[in-house]
């Protein structure tokens, strides 16, 4: 039996996630074998398509292309794959809004469970997941016939792709004449901003109460702007009222894991912690030398961040 | 920020082990206390205390109070707060349902108001003022008057203050100066001064209350000449809505060391043409109503002292489970929490015996309040009326030092970080220092006790409760694995025993010397009362892990803290003892002139 | 119109989790329960769509042991007008706990069923979206706004959903599911007149039995471990020294 993996894609563009779901699967594919799909499901989404064929370890591309699919509502898209997945052992999908919005459904109209989230593949049918917010970590055995399960795009490293001229998988179209007429799209606002997304973003710099402000948010934003980074913050900058909450890092706000991980004046209470201990370096920057958050971070640095933050973006 | 999150657990235990809350919930009256609905009122109040008083604690200490022209501005956070208290229907719990409260037991009312004090002592001084203010009018007011003014001090529409002290009258209220004299239209105008009154102006609400202690014409001299008033800030329309201005004004606040968000001001009465207000009760009689209100105003600061060392605990707790220094004393060892050092673990142990000792006896005593007031059974009802009478000194005088020694050890525990105010164990260590000075300081609780409560009744009631204390040792005793606690209890008791004897043996001539150890001997008593406390709750938690009941670890914790306690603790009680004979004899002899 | 909303009873959001010895799960024994978070979320949006006058009742349901009447509670005090407990001590995971609301949206009939979109336990996300498919209504996910307009006889419902990068705004034909994100709002704290009252307010039980749904799952909980500890690293003494570790060592830049 093979894998099917349903892409994720914005503006056009297949995004980053998918190539850390097809890693996931290659996983799976080590204990089971059988081929790894993509579905690309959308409107007008041929380069897209394209773009998923040079995925390495991908065999084939199943296009799915219909106004109907164009927003990605979960109503559509979960009739689809339900249409397709009697072809397949497992179906995987990045663990993005779309993701989870559209793979319960799945799960549901096919009577089994979905294993949500899994950061950890040991066997085709027994993975890892962090429950409790990262607090302990799972491991769950599957005795489905079928496999429904969200992967946490970070916890996987991305395959690599092969260029425009050499090889690529198959793409081929799918009919399955779906209509929705429970859902539909009204508008979308997507933030405008040069900045990565908090949960997609591979550096991402976070200030806390110690920013004493939200006007001194700019010093962060000087140095992300270097790096490319988003910008975060700990739910004490967030309660003092310096930053709206979509900013913030921890517990009840955003869970990031991104390659580096730079705390600006957050003194590391455990809720913060809980949203960014899985981040691969962390850097402290915190006056106070007694602050938890040292005890996390690779690199500490002790210093007054209204100094460290400016002498930074210099030195970047 | 130092975090609060309520005590339910030993809040609960206590509720349904110790304080009786079965009885109390069976009494005439108080059948709304059930143990479901309890825990829920608990549970919803915790999540009020953490979620919106607690967070604007430290701000309202930083902002403090300020006073423009006649105007005292409290700190931002309040009016929403206050609100939402009041609008949440929490003022009225205790209040009768008649007036618009809910007319809950003292039992329930007092882990509430607990967690009210711990999170924000400031702020809530404000709607305790009602509270009190409520039970005087209940006591005093006409039939005419209570619908009037209740249902606004009941719902907070109105706030409240009382008005005692004056620059000459503090302690002493018999040399009270305030004149109120009669008005053709049946009022009275009062003229003069009072000082310390928390609350006294502010913009919260849209009128404030002033209930006041003041002098008739025809009054006879001291404490017998004194009456009650009710002087609104805003003179009442004919409908009952506030109307003109009264002439009353702040003239100043106070700058204090702890307490900051709590404006305390110095009231002016009648600079023009006298500040209109009715009486209260029967001429003369206004110390009277206060008498009645003492055990309960006395056992709610007693309770400050409990929710503050609570507070104490908590921040202390958490900063040694977080904070890393220094090396194992024996093995070397680095890069542990300080709660790894065993004198760490010593204050956070002993701070915790310490909070249990003092909830158990402050919710017991809670419950007699209750069975006092509505036991159908006379002598049941007598009974417990006597033991508020003679504990309510110790209740208010021995927690409130324990609660400041608590809040003393937990900027031990911070170590330097203590000493800084932003980690905020300062603040509670300040707002904490003026609970053993109001509502009588610990001397004169311990004066009443000595006085009033033992030498005036000949020891009747004490000798009583020993024997009660007593009969719990007998039965921890019969325990085998509670021997040792019961002998420990014993052991105070007769040193209690030895001391009441050896009071009440003393002639007149000397009752000079005993006064010089009144508040040891009051120490004694609450480090008793304290080991009686911690010696029940070690049985109940034998008992139900015994019967498999329950968390097997936590009512493990509770039988270790009251060894712990009967270890370090009740010791004092001999030096206490020692201090109530000896050093008071010492004291008597010792001429002034020497100092 | 009808709202129901479901509940669920977790370990409170303060406490710090444990994981047994055995690894068999994670301590629960006497730790301090609460309702889920965006539980709360829900059932504040239910009673403020009452209080606009969209709902005419707010159904509180849980699935859980007999303690889980607690939350049940909390929502009737916080102004559910009646509660249903499907009770049962077993574990019950996403898909059964779908398929119990499913049977209870099949006898409630209501207009709009509102849930949170994850418990913090589990963390599964999962439920809403298997209750929708599973009774084929649509769903509005991870909502951040909630308007019926037009009032109580509309057919459709506009719900704006936090999605990556930033928001959606769809129409969904009624009946409907609602799963809640942090920002719909701001949980209110019950009054105590309310909690006193929720007492008194109708609460009905059923089991899965009753309801004719099995709770056995094809899940299997295998182990659990709490994760890997995290340990401190080095102090830089200048920005120089950090961006240089950071290039040169840990090699992020």
């Amino acid at each position: 039996m093979s894998i099917l993996i349903l892409a994720e894609h914005h503006d056009g563009q297949l995004t980053e996630a998918t190539a850390h779901v097809v890693a996931a699967a290659r996983k799976v594919k080590e204990s089971i074998g059988g081929d790894i799909d993509v579905l690309v499901a959308g409107e007008n989404v041929g380069a897209i398509a394209e773009a998923a064929a040079r995925l390495d370890g991908v065999a084939r591309v199943r296009v799915a292309d219909a106004a109907v699919y164009a927003h990605q509502l979960a109503e559509p898209l979960g009739d689809l794959l339900v249409a397709l997945a009697d072809d397949y052992s497992h179906v995987l999908a990045a663990a993005s809004t779309t993701g989870k919005n559209v793979l319960p459904r799945l799960a549901a109209l096919k009577d089994v469970s979905q294993i949500s989230e899994i950061i950890g593949v040991e066997s085709a049918d027994t993975f890892q997941r962090p429950i409790y917010a990262g607090n302990a970590i799972a491991t769950v055995q599957s005795e489905d016939a079928l496999k429904v399960i969200t992967v946490r795009p970070t916890a996987f490293d991305a395959v690599g792709g092969s260029s425009q001229d050499q090889g690529s998988a198959a793409v081929e179209a799918v009919e399955a004449g779906i209509d929705n007429a429970l859902s539909s799209f009204i508008d979308e606002r997507l933030e405008q901003s040069d900045r990565p997304e908090l949960g997609a973003a591979k550096i991402v710099i976070s200030g806390g109460r110690g920013m004493g402000s939200g006007e001194n948010f700019k010093l962060l934003e000087a140095v992300a702007d270097k790096l490319g980074a988003a910008i975060g913050a700990s739910r004490a900058a967030v309660d003092a009222g310096f930053v709206p909450n979509d900013m913030q890092v921890g517990q009840t706000g955003k869970i990031v894991a991104p390659e580096l991980y730079i705390a600006v004046g957050i003194s590391g209470a455990i809720q913060h912690l809980a949203g960014m201990k899985d981040s691969k370096v962390i850097v402290a920057i915190n006056k106070d030398d007694e602050a938890p958050i040292f005890q996390v971070a690779d690199y500490g640095f002790v210093s007054d961040l209204f100094e460290a933050l400016p002498e930074l973006e210099q030195k970047l | 920020m130092i975090d609060y999150h309520a005590p339910l657990r030993d809040m609960q235990f206590i509720l349904d082990e110790l304080a009786g809350l079965p009885d109390v919930a069976a009494l005439p009256a108080c059948e709304e206390a059930s143990p479901d609905l309890v825990a829920a009122i608990l549970e919803e109040a915790g999540k009020f205390a953490t979620g919106v008083l607690a967070p604007t604690n430290r701000q309202g200490d930083l902002e403090g109070c300020r006073l423009e022209g006649e105007r005292v501005i409290v700190p931002e956070g309040w009016q929403a707060a206050y609100d939402q208290f009041c609008e949440s229907g929490w003022l009225g719990l205790s209040l009768p349902e008649e007036f618009g409260g809910q007319g809950l037991p003292k039992l329930v009312s007092t882990p509430v108001w607990e967690m009210w004090f711990s999170s924000n002592m400031a702020f809530t001084m404000l709607p305790q003022l009602n509270v009190g203010q409520a039970e005087a009018l209940l006591i005093a007011a006409s039939e005419d008057q209570k619908p009037t003014w209740l249902e606004k001090i009941v719902s907070g529409e109105w706030a409240a203050t009382m008005n005692l002290t004056e620059p000459q009258a503090g302690s002493d209220l018999a040399a009270t100066r305030m004149r109120a004299e009669p008005d053709p239209g049946g009022d009275y105008r009062l003229f003069g001064q009072k000082i310390y009154i928390s609350y006294g102006e502010h913009e919260l609400t849209p009128n404030i209350v002033h209930l006041v202690l003041a002098r008739l014409p025809d009054a006879p001299e001291g404490v017998k000449g004194l009456s009650l008033f009710l002087v609104p800030k805003y003179r009442l329309e004919a409908d009952g809505t506030p109307g003109e201005k009264n002439d009353v004004r702040c003239i100043s606040i106070e700058h204090k060391m702890g307490i900051h968000g709590s404006p305390t001001c110095t009231l002016s009465f009648g600079d023009n043409d006298g500040a209109v207000g009715q009486l209260v009760g029967e001429p003369h009689q206004g110390l009277k109503t206060m008498f009645i209100m003492m055990n309960e105003a006395r056992f709610g600061v007693g309770v400050q002292g409990l929710a503050l060392g609570e507070r104490a605990y908590q921040a202390a707790l958490e900063h040694a489970r977080e904070r890393v220094q220094g090396r194992n004393v024996v093995s070397g060892e680095t890069g542990l929490p300080i709660l790894h050092h065993p004198d760490v673990k010593r204050m956070l142990v002993g701070m915790r015996a310490r909070l249990l000792a003092m909830r158990t006896f402050l919710y017991t005593a809670a419950g007699w309040f209750d069975l006092a007031r509505h036991h159908p059974d006379a002598e049941v009802a007598d009974r417990h009326r006597r033991y508020v009478d003679l504990l309510m000194p110790v209740a208010k005088g021995w927690c409130t030092e324990i609660g400041n020694d608590l809040c003393d050890e937990a900027i031990q525990v911070f170590g330097g970080m203590g000493f800084v105010e932003e980690t905020g164990v300062a603040q509670l260590f300040r707002d904490a220092r003026i609970i053993t000075i109001y509502e009588g300081t610990t001397g004169i609780q311990a004066n009443d006790l000595l006085g009033r409560k033992i030498l005036r009744e000949n020891g009747e009631t004490l000798r009583e409760l020993i024997d009660d204390i007593r009969a719990c040792a007998r039965s921890v005793g019969k325990d085998d694995r509670l021997t040792e606690l019961a002998t420990s209890l014993d052991e105070m008791l007769d040193t209690l025993a030895a001391t009441a004897d050896w009071l009440l043996a003393q002639g007149k001539e000397r009752t000079a010397a005993l006064y010089g150890g009144a508040v040891p001997l009051l120490h004694l008593l609450g480090t008793v009362c304290g080991g009686w406390q911690l010696a029940r709750a070690a049985q109940a938690a034998q008992r139900q892990l015994d019967a498999d009941e329950g968390d097997a670890d936590y009512l493990a914790g509770i039988i270790d803290l009251a060894r712990f306690y009967m270890a370090s603790v009740a010791p004092e009680a001999a030096s206490h003892a020692r201090a109530v004979r000896d050093g008071g004899n010492v004291l008597a002899q010792f001429p002034e002139t020497r100092l | 119109m009808k709202v129901l909303v479901a509940v669920k009873r977790v370990i409170d959001y303060n406490v710090k989790i444990r994981v047994k010895p055995d690894h068999s799960d994670v301590d629960l024994t006497n730790v301090k329960m609460a309702m889920n978070p965006f539980c709360e979320i829900a059932v504040e949006e239910a009673v403020r769509l009452k209080e606009k006058g969209v709902a005419t009742e707010v159904v509180a349901v849980t699935v859980g042991p007999k303690a889980a009447q607690e939350q049940l509670r909390t929502a009737l005090a916080l102004g559910a007008d009646r509660a249903i407990h499907v009770q049962t001590d077993e574990a019950v995971e996403s898909l059964a706990a779908a398929k119990l609301l499913a049977k209870v949206v099949e006898e409630e009939q209501p207009g709009l069923t509102i849930l949170g979109k994850q418990a913090i336990d589990s963390d599964n996300n999962q439920v809403g979206q298997m209750l929708a498919a599973l009774t084929g209504r649509p769903q509005g996910t991870f909502a951040s706004a909630v308007e019926v307009d037009g009032g109580a006889d509309d057919k459709s419902l506009k719900v704006t959903r936090e999605i990556d990068g930033g928001l959606q705004t769809v129409a969904l034909q009624l009946p409907a599911i609602v799963t809640t994100d942090l920002r719909l709002n701001e949980p209110r704290y019950a009054k105590l007149p309310d909690i006193m009252k929720a007492k008194k307010k109708p609460l009905d039980t059923k089991t899965p039995d009753e309801l004719g749904v099995s709770v056995a799952s094809g899940l299997k909980r295998i182990r659990v471990e709490p994760p890997a500890e995290r340990q401190g690293g080095v102090k830089v003494g200048s920005v120089d020294e950090l961006v240089d570790k950071l290039k040169n060592e840990a090699k992020v830049l």
